[in-house]
């Protein structure tokens, strides 16, 4: 068992030194649009080519509906006025009337995960946040798999109709206080996949959300930053 | 790509398990799906059987009248038909006469009623059911007859991050009898809600409904796509899909292992593997714009160019990871306590695997060496070399042999890919509208994957099929589940690491 | 008054009753037999309370026998004893027959059961205050008649035939075994009162006293459940009504403990360390067989029944240890160790009686009595459970309730034999010892599964979904024995001081003196720590404080011989106080730091099932397997078939699995017995071959025998 420890040891530390100060390293994010400035018509014929309706024309530019985006790159590539992308990951927004976990939640806050049907993508990226690269422990979030103990309900998907009642029973669960933090395009707009008879629209049809969390998939450094804002301190 | 037109059998209702059993009788031959389509006035069910000698491509097509509903059922001779059957009943209300248990499987009889058939052209996908009528005596179906067992219920919230699926186990007390994983917690309609949107905004569906291999499926879609329009994707589009497949293939594979060491409780390995896995995501990112490959794959090509240094680089990085993931397999092979976990630990036989056509890893760590960049090449793949490794025990540590190997094996093909990289165009000229259904497929990275595509002269998608490899294999899963102790539970799903959002859609 | 008049009282209050029982009307015999039962409890306890703590001894000749000699009635202080615990545990269980007979109301007499409940109680007190072995074996027979009756109550139950006759059968043989040994006793004194047969006691010879201890201990072992004559307790228990359960168990398995008692520890004292070593060598295999079974059931009063045999083994381990001290010289030890064992005993029937009240209402108020079909009683049951609660803490020795106390001495008292010289006693004693052990942690196993699967969770049935709480007449005796099992628990040295007055006549030492120190009991003048224990104190090495003594009588502590110098000592009184207001402590703060919360309730977390439903919980037999498969080699089940019908091979529909267990002591001793007797019985058939010229020859072949004989004599 030896070989083990002398492997960790050899492999040093890994972790990104996000939030204390900037991460630089490639491939942490896939980049999200952000506003533009068009003249009017030319406005119109960018926001026409986002097939789930993010970004909207107001007048002289685009803006970004961020729960909307879902990474088809269609505005960048698909057409010779391209939206702008940015790097970064520090997207997350904390609604009206949110309730951010701080003072006692200072070192610890205990995370339940909830999938409501997503595709594999969100619950991956947030499987990379106990990794030796973002190491979230060392930042006081921990994962737990009852609600009995959680403080925070992290919740990506769209809520297919099966995983309703569960969320729901989920979110009863836990006791006061709570957060609600949903994560990526399908939580926040249903995505692609809904509304339909299948599918909502998000998270916010059911229960109700405190922190929102863009992307598709939002970068684990994303999820961090939405956690960050949930307790606040960002 | 060379066009392949499958042999098609049409064959009377009562003709049909026999001449399904006689296709299924030979030992190479697997069966893909059966794709039921309702076509105006009459249903077509389609049994799709494919082999690696000639033909091919078998599809045996039954045509009914739609008023008669009842088909006979062929899961008796071909068992992995089973749970196609049981999808068709849910979602389009179709009778398997001699099939044991129908019903109770995409649509949870406590949640919808009975008759919903939400595949059916007249129901509308955008409203949500809101007359309920679930069944109020629901019960889990029970096997086991002994004084004193339960039934455990394990889900569809459990564990730390796992996808939402339910488990019954069925137990006396000491060791699980059996397990029933119940599944469909996820299904979003994917095939429902693809049906009249135009190709692209299906492009979109197939990336994302199991965007952890999205690269795969929506290169599937695109293969089915230009079949159908009769156009090929040029020599740069298909040298750089490859490419990308594999790498796709390679970050998988980092994953699955990162979950079979974490299952077993090895936190040095599973945090080594978890490093790797990032570093393939970051990579992936670096080289291509999105971690997870979304936004490549287009109908006749690729959305967007690479430089050929870049590719160079991105293989360059990937072989380097390629070499911890070596090193890795050595020391997990001299690790006693974890192999014990492993090892004989949910042992799907060679004989299962072929009677229920599994796919993929967990196939080729049975025995059941078939791997369809071989059988049938796609995308240029006859002229890359590399093995298809597989082993024999079908157990756990199988498996993760066989995920290394394959790894390996892809870090191959992406070096050769990267290499000499043609020169052109990397999207083939428009094509014109045209319509027509045929048969997308792939070697994705847990296994072989169907997409089967019909597209109407308006351009707008009239039916689309997906088998995913999740699919094939969760009826696999049944026979890993039987007489195990509550402890291997996660070690088993581990190391199937097979996707609910996959096998929901 | 005297005791003789209490006990004629006494007989006039059950002859009375069981006359009155023929005059009053069916329906209305439960109250009258409550009332009645409750008096002549209550009379009894205050004439065993008299010849126990009072020390008044009675002795009195009844009517004289033609051609036998007279009967006597004697009351000594460990014959005071056993009738106290008599009474605790028929006042409450008459009280509860008011409300539970009442199911069987048009169903079977019950004239008849009052008479019969009056008669037991009246021969099983006639049994201990008999004086001599007529009238022992006289009312024995009476106690074995009724009580099989009893047991056999509801008679059209094919089933509940076959029990009562098993236990009428076995304890008939016990009774034979008994009789003999006391006929010999009785033929080397030469009379038939005990008090003559213990003059002559010491005069046995060494054969002849073997003969006694074995016949008289596998005899009365037969009554008190012991190993390997224990099958009937299991079988009895469960076709009994509830309350005749209680009696049985509480009551009349003391009997045999009192049989074993007079013989081996009064009158006949031992002079070898061998038999002490088999009375505990049985005990604890007893005790540890008893349980193992108990753990495995699922039918609620046979897992009680087998738990009995666990109880009675304790019993008699610490009996045997007594015994072995006895014969080696250290009486003090004796004296813990019998101690020990009436404490335990007085303790079991208490608890045991209260568990079976509680599973008598479960039984009546759900319709089972199997743990796997019944669950979530609690709710309508709230009382019930509450105190069955208590009766499952007392049986699994948890502070602070009396099972505590009396297993703690037991274990003390073996632990005591580091003392002795000899390695093999001492090999016994520590192999017993840690069946003891391993038999007090399967007790907790035992009762959370009892408690747990009866009590908590969902309803597995119907009926227990439809029960409704029970009346106040059969809340108010389990309160009473719960409240008992709190008081014996939480005052040990009252009762140790009780007990000790039956004990030290037999083993010619005080175990009180030992246990709690004179300047404990607080008599006058010793409110300080005298100089010679704080010297002792000092000598271990230890520092004394303040020199001042606690409260009287509530530590109870011993030291150690030469070669275990230590102090053992255990204040459950000064514990409970101590944990009581910590409890209100703590209750006090949390109530007060959350003074302005809202405290919100919610269902149970199911992992997000849409319903969770009563198959989808865990089973008695699911959360006891682990152990029967730990302890496969004892329990060794039978078949276990696994079948798999399957509709084409892979489509499993279904999977079979059924377990056959037989008990461990029938599959050696029971059965392989009664497979002799019957080849005895097969082999001498052969006789009966019907022909008319045989019979003849044999009356020939007798005439002859007999000719020969009377030449030869």
């Amino acid at each position: 068992m030896s070989q083990w420890v002398l492997r960790g040891l050899k492999t040093g530390i890994k972790s990104t030194p996000y939030p204390a100060r900037a991460e630089a390293a490639a491939g942490i994010s896939p980049g999200y649009p952000v506003m533009t400035r068009y003249p009017g018509a030319t406005a119109r014929a960018v926001a026409g080519v986002c097939p789930t309706a993010a970004l909207k024309d107001v007048g002289d530019r685009v803006e970004v509906d961020y729960r909307r985006c879902v990474h088809c790159y269609r505005c960048l590539r698909a057409t010779e006025t391209p939206m702008k992308w940015e790097p970064g990951f520090e997207r997350s927004t904390l609604n009206a009337g949110g309730r951010v976990l701080d003072g006692a939640f200072e070192r610890s806050v205990h995370i339940l995960v909830v999938d409501a049907g997503d595709c594999g993508a969100c619950l991956n990226e947030v499987r990379q946040l106990d990794n030796p690269y973002y190491n979230m422990h060392r930042l006081g979030f921990f994962i737990t798999p009852t609600p009995r103990q959680a403080d925070v309900l992290l919740v990506v998907g769209p809520v297919t109709d099966p995983m309703r009642v569960p969320l729901q029973k989920a979110y009863d669960a836990m006791p006061g206080p709570k957060c609600v933090i949903a994560a990526g395009a399908c939580a926040l707009s249903g995505g692609v996949f809904g509304p339909s008879f299948a599918a909502g629209s998000g998270v916010a049809g059911t229960i109700a959300v405190d922190v929102e969390v863009p992307g598709n998939p939002p970068p684990p450094l994303a999820i961090l930053h939405g956690l960050l804002v949930a307790t606040g301190k960002r | 790509m060379s066009a392949v037109s499958p042999r098609e059998i049409e064959c009377a209702k009562d003709e049909l398990p026999g001449v399904c059993a006689r296709l299924y009788a030979d030992e190479s031959c697997g069966f893909a799906g059966l794709i039921v389509e309702e076509r105006g006035a009459e249903w077509e069910l389609r049994y799709v059987f494919y082999r690696a000698e000639a033909p091919g491509w078998v599809h045996v097509v039954q045509r009914s009248p739609v008023s008669d509903t009842v088909f006979p059922s062929i899961s008796a001779r071909v068992p992995a038909a089973d749970w196609h059957e049981r999808e068709a009943e849910d979602l389009f209300g179709l009778k398997f006469s001699g099939h044991p248990y129908l019903g109770d499987f995409v649509l949870h009889n406590d949640l919808w009623q009975e008759g919903l058939c939400p595949m059916r052209k007249g129901f509308d996908a955008a409203k949500p059911v809101l007359k309920r009528e679930p069944d109020p005596h629901w019960k889990p179906r029970r096997i086991v007859h002994a004084p004193g067992a339960f039934v455990m219920p394990v889900g569809p919230v459990f564990s730390g991050v796992t996808e939402s699926a339910h488990f019954q186990l069925e137990t006396v007390g000491e060791d699980v009898i059996r397990a029933f994983p119940r599944l469909f917690y996820k299904y979003r309609a994917v095939e429902k809600i693809a049906e009249g949107r135009p190709l692209e905004h299906a492009l979109l569906l197939a990336e994302r409904f199991s965007a952890t291999t999205a690269f795969a499926h929506a290169l599937a879609f695109c293969l089915a796509a230009e079949r159908i329009a009769g156009i090929e994707a040029p020599p740069r589009a298909r040298a750089l899909r490859v490419l990308l497949a594999e790498l796709e293939r390679l970050r998988h594979h980092a994953g699955a292992i990162q979950e079979i060491c974490e299952s077993t409780g090895l936190a040095v390995a599973a945090s080594q593997a978890a490093i790797l896995e990032e570093d393939l995501l970051r990579i992936s990112a670096d080289f291509c714009g999105h971690r997870y490959l979304f936004g490549l794959a287009a109908v006749g090509g690729l959305a967007r160019d690479f430089l050929d240094g870049a590719c160079r680089n991105c293989v360059s990085q990937a072989g380097e990871a390629g070499k911890r993931l070596d090193r890795l397999e050595k020391m997990l092979r001299t690790s006693s306590s974890f192999l014990d976990r492993l090892e004989e630990v949910g042992a799907v036989a060679l004989e299962d695997a072929r009677r229920f056509s599994l796919v993929g890893p967990i196939a080729r760590a049975s025995g059941l060496a078939r791997d369809l960049r071989k059988a049938q090449p796609y995308c240029g793949y006859e002229a890359f070399a590399f093995d298809v490794p597989s082993e024999g025990e079908g157990d756990g540590y199988a498996r993760l042999r066989v995920l290394f190997a394959e790894a390996r094996q892809s870090l191959r093909i992406m070096k050769q890919a990267s290499t000499a990289i043609p020169h052109g165009p990397v999207r083939a000229a428009a094509a014109l509208t045209s319509s027509g259904a045929t048969l997308g497929w792939i070697e994705a990275p847990r296994g072989a994957c169907f997409h089967w595509l019909r597209v109407s002269p308006d351009g707008a998608i009239e039916r689309y099929r997906i088998v995913t490899p999740s699919f094939i294999n969760w009826r696999g899963f049944h026979f890993a589940v039987e007489k195990f102790a509550f402890q291997d539970f996660p070690i088993m799903l581990a190391s199937f690491g097979l996707s609910a959002a996959e096998n929901d859609r | 008054m005297g005791i003789g008049a209490l006990l004629a009282i006494f007989t006039a209050l059950c002859a009375g009753g069981m006359v009155l029982a023929l005059f009053v009307p069916d329906r209305r015999n439960p109250e009258m037999l409550a009332a009645v039962g409750a008096a002549a409890s209550a009379v009894l306890l205050i004439a065993g309370a008299g010849a126990l703590l009072g020390g008044l001894a009675y002795s009195a000749q009844l009517w004289t026998m033609p051609g036998i000699g007279p009967l006597r009635v004697s009351v000594d202080r460990l014959c005071g004893l056993f009738l106290i615990v008599t009474a605790l545990v028929y006042f409450p269980v008459s009280v509860f027959s008011a409300g539970y007979l009442r199911r069987y109301a048009g169903r079977y007499s019950l004239r008849a059961f009052s008479v019969m409940y009056l008669g037991l109680f009246f021969s099983i007190v006639l049994i201990l205050i008999a004086g001599d072995v007529l009238l022992f074996l006289l009312a024995w027979e009476g106690m074995a008649i009724l009580s099989y009756l009893l047991v056999n109550y509801e008679h059209k139950e094919e089933l509940h035939a076959r029990a009562g006759y098993l236990m009428l059968a076995m304890g008939e043989g016990g009774t034979l075994a008994s009789a003999l040994a006391l006929l010999v006793l009785a033929s080397a004194a030469g009379a038939l009162d005990f008090a003559s047969l213990k003059q002559s006691a010491s005069g046995l010879g060494e054969p002849q006293r073997w003969m006694v201890f074995l016949l008289s201990f596998f005899g009365f072992g037969v009554k008190a459940g012991l190993v390997p004559f224990n099958s009937w307790l299991p079988r009895a228990h469960p076709v009994a009504p509830g309350n005749v359960s209680a009696i049985l168990s509480g009551v009349i398995l003391n009997l045999g403990i009192y049989g074993i008692a007079r013989v081996n520890a009064d009158i006949l004292v031992p002079a070898s360390t061998l038999p002490g070593l088999i009375v505990l060598a049985i005990g604890a295999i007893s005790a540890f067989i008893g349980i193992l079974y108990a753990t495995t059931e699922n039918d609620l009063k046979a897992m009680l029944a087998h738990s009995s045999i666990e109880n009675l083994g304790i019993v008699a381990a610490g009996f045997g240890a007594g015994l072995v001290f006895m014969a080696s010289g250290h009486p003090a030890f004796a004296a813990i160790a019998l101690l020990a064992a009436l404490y335990h005993m007085t303790n079991h029937s208490i608890y045991k009686a209260l568990l079976f009240l509680g599973a008598a209402v479960v039984d009546s108020k759900a319709g089972t009595r199997d743990l796997d079909r019944l669950g979530g009683l609690i709710r309508p049951l709230p009382w019930t459970a509450f105190f069955f609660l208590v009766g499952a803490l007392s049986i699994s020795a948890i502070y602070p309730f009396n099972g505590f106390a009396s297993e703690w001495l037991t274990l003390q008292a073996l632990l005591r034999s580091v003392e002795l010289p000899s390695t093999g006693v001492k090999l016994v004693f520590v192999l017993s010892g840690a069946l003891l052990a391993l038999t007090a942690a399967l007790a907790v196993t035992c009762f959370v599964k009892a408690f747990a699967m009866g009590f908590l969770g969902m309803s597995r049935s119907g009926h227990a979904a439809a029960a409704s709480e029970a009346g106040r007449s059969m809340l108010w005796p389990m309160g009473m024995l719960a409240a008992l099992c709190l008081l014996l628990g939480v005052l040990p040295t009252y009762v140790t001081g009780a007990l000790d007055r039956a004990v030290e006549p037999l083993a010619r030492a005080s175990a009180a003196q030992a246990l709690v120190p004179a300047f404990f009991s607080g008599s006058p003048g010793h409110s300080e720590l005298p100089a010679q224990f704080a010297a002792e104190f000092h000598e271990l090495g230890a520092q004394t404080g303040e020199s001042v003594a606690p409260g009287p009588g509530l530590v109870m502590l011993h030291r150690g011989g030469e070669s275990n110098p230590v102090v053992f000592a255990m204040s459950t009184t000064y514990g409970f106080v101590g944990l009581a207001a910590l409890l209100a402590l703590v209750a006090g703060i949390v109530l007060w730091l959350t003074r302005g919360r809202r405290v919100t309730r919610n269902v149970r977390w199911d992992g997000g099932v849409r319903r969770l439903l009563p198959e989808m919980t865990y089973t008695a037999t699911g959360f006891s397997n682990p152990v029967r498969v730990i302890f496969d080699a004892v329990l060794r089940p039978l078949t276990v078939e696994d079948t798999k019908e399957t509709v084409a091979e892979h489509f499993r529909t279904a999977i079979r699995r059924t377990r056959h267990d037989v008990h461990v002591i029938d599959r050696y001793v029971t059965a392989p017995a009664a497979a002799c007797v019957f080849w005895i019985a097969l082999t001498a058939a052969r006789m009966h071959h019907g022909r008319i010229n045989a019979y003849v020859a044999y009356v020939l072949l007798t005439l002859v025998v007999f000719l020969i004989l009377a030449a030869v004599s």
